[in-house]
């Protein structure tokens, strides 16, 4: 039997999260991301009133849609879907118009002016291609990060969403996110 | 990490790809709507022809200047990806280019020619068929054209129409109302340019600019008014981006500068210069600075469109 195709996703366990942004710091030096820009980021929220008190923080990135308008809109082809699901550039097609940039709804690209094309977060496929972890994930010292294939029935992805709630972040823009936020 | 990617660049651009679509546009229906071998629009013709090839190719230079790598445009013309507006709209621009800057050679009289093609070096057979008398293609090359200035005026609101994360350009009546503001702003240019041409008005061709121009901004205007009504009437999002128009930074600049100044002022005005026409079939006698004032207006106000649209859409979002 052929093995099944992968579907790479993450999970996000926000109540886990003491935002200490290792994960930021992480994807920095893996992807070596300039300051002031950022392949990921958090979310961070104060809700309720004193005493009353919440701090939410919950982490974001590139939800590697399923039907991912960036790679729609590009001209070039540069955008472009893994049969994994990871969605990436080729650095090399790529002609700075920026127009994925303005087509996320999740404003999960930037525009990089110092080498004139657009980046993000392409789940540290390097990694991933060697079987490893993405920078982000591996690094997460309170595990709120969850790494995984969708169709192996027994990745710990696979049993969180099988086992919880989870919320998706604007599902009504229609690309298919594939960002788990845990309840 | 919300920024604003497309700014001044780009509006001038989708400006000047529209005017260029307009005034191929009026230019070939000039040429075509010949009577009986009577050519009363000929001037309208050969005005637009001459104008047509050169703010769309500005244009094009802002768009590859706007390019993080410049020298790499030429990727865009190594795919052709039907899903991606600005993949058909490169396209659509480089042919649309050449059939214009076509109409321009074939509009062009004898001695003019002559003297434009002295200073090319006469090597090659594409020169030296341009070089040939072209005026007997007019026709053909407007007719070929009409199309593409069409598919050039409309692709711009499709850019933005087709961006499913920006609710307030995401509706189907983007791109006709960048259609018909492009036309009118090419039909501006040449009611402008035949104001100032110094020569008596001939009232014909302004009766033809006038009719135009009159159905191009009603059409314009009966368009914005069901994206404000429908966008009220959506879902939340939509209401929500709205309110950068209804009650944001841009509700000056929508309702004084664009809807009043630049689209329905010179719309008074152009009908009440045809009001004798309209009303008694008599000759109407057309004021020249009310005409330069009237395109100016219309001017403005395509160019006030694309800033409101380009930067009021990559302001909304979905929440």
């Amino acid at each position: 039997m052929a093995a099944r195709q992968k579907r790479y996703a993450l999970a996000i366990d926000a109540r886990k999260c003491i935002n200490c942004k290792a994960c930021s710091v992480a994807c920095r030096a893996e992807n070596r991301v300039p300051l002031g820009k950022g392949r990921n980021w958090m979310n961070e929220e104060l809700r309720g009133e004193y005493p009353k008190l919440m701090a939410v923080f919950e982490a974001e990135q590139c939800h590697h849609c399923a039907d991912p308008a960036c790679v729609r809109v590009c001209p070039t082809g540069a955008s472009y879907q893994r049969p994994d699901g990871i969605v990436a550039i080729k650095d090399t097609e790529c002609v700075g118009c920026r127009y994925c940039v303005v087509a996320c709804p999740y404003d999960a690209r930037f525009f990089r002016e110092d080498r004139g094309v657009v980046e993000k977060c392409d789940l540290c496929a390097k990694r991933v291609d060697r079987a490893e972890l993405p920078a982000c994930v591996e690094t997460c010292p309170s595990k709120v990060r969850v790494f995984g294939d969708l169709n192996d029935p027994n990745s710990k992805l696979h049993e969180l969403l099988s086992k919880r709630q989870y919320r998706l972040k604007k599902p009504e823009a229609g690309t298919g996110p594939q960002i788990y936020y845990l309840l | 990490m919300k920024t604003i990617e497309w700014g001044f660049l780009i509006i001038n651009y989708l400006f000047l790809g529209g005017l260029s679509a307009g005034l191929f546009f009026v230019a070939a229906l000039a040429t075509l709507l010949e009577h009986n071998g009577d050519r009363p629009y000929a001037r309208i013709a050969r005005y637009g022809a001459l104008l047509a090839p050169w703010p769309v190719m500005l244009g094009c230079f802002l768009l590859i200047f706007d390019l993080g790598k410049w020298y790499r445009f030429y990727k865009l013309f190594l795919h052709l990806r039907w899903v991606s507006p600005m993949s058909i709209g490169s396209w659509l621009l480089l042919i649309f280019s050449g059939i214009s800057l076509l109409l321009f050679v074939a509009s062009l009289a004898k001695e003019e020619r002559q003297r434009l093609f002295q200073k090319l070096p006469a090597s090659g057979a594409i020169l030296r068929l341009l070089s040939g008398d072209l005026s007997a293609w007019q026709r053909p090359i407007a007719a070929l054209g009409l199309p593409f200035s069409i598919g050039v005026g409309i692709y711009t609101g499709v850019l933005l129409g087709a961006v499913q994360s920006r609710p307030f350009w995401n509706t189907n009546l983007v791109a006709q109302m960048f259609l018909f503001s492009a036309l009118s702003t090419g039909c501006a240019t040449l009611i402008l340019v035949l104001a100032l041409a110094g020569k008596r008005i001939e009232a014909v061709e302004f009766r033809l600019l006038y009719t135009l121009d009159i159905c191009f901004l009603t059409l314009e205007f009966f368009i914005v008014l069901p994206y404000l009504i429908h966008g009220e009437l959506s879902v939340e999002a939509v209401r929500e981006s709205l309110q950068l128009i209804l009650g944001g930074p841009f509700t000056l600049v929508f309702w004084v500068f664009f809807l009043g100044l630049g689209l329905l002022a010179p719309l008074a005005i152009e009908v009440r210069e045809m009001a004798p026409v309209l009303l008694s079939k008599t000759v109407a006698h057309y004021s020249k600075p009310l005409a330069a004032v009237t395109a100016l207006l219309v001017l403005a106000g395509g160019f006030l469109l694309r800033y409101i649209f380009v930067f009021a859409g990559q302001m909304s979002a979905f929440k």
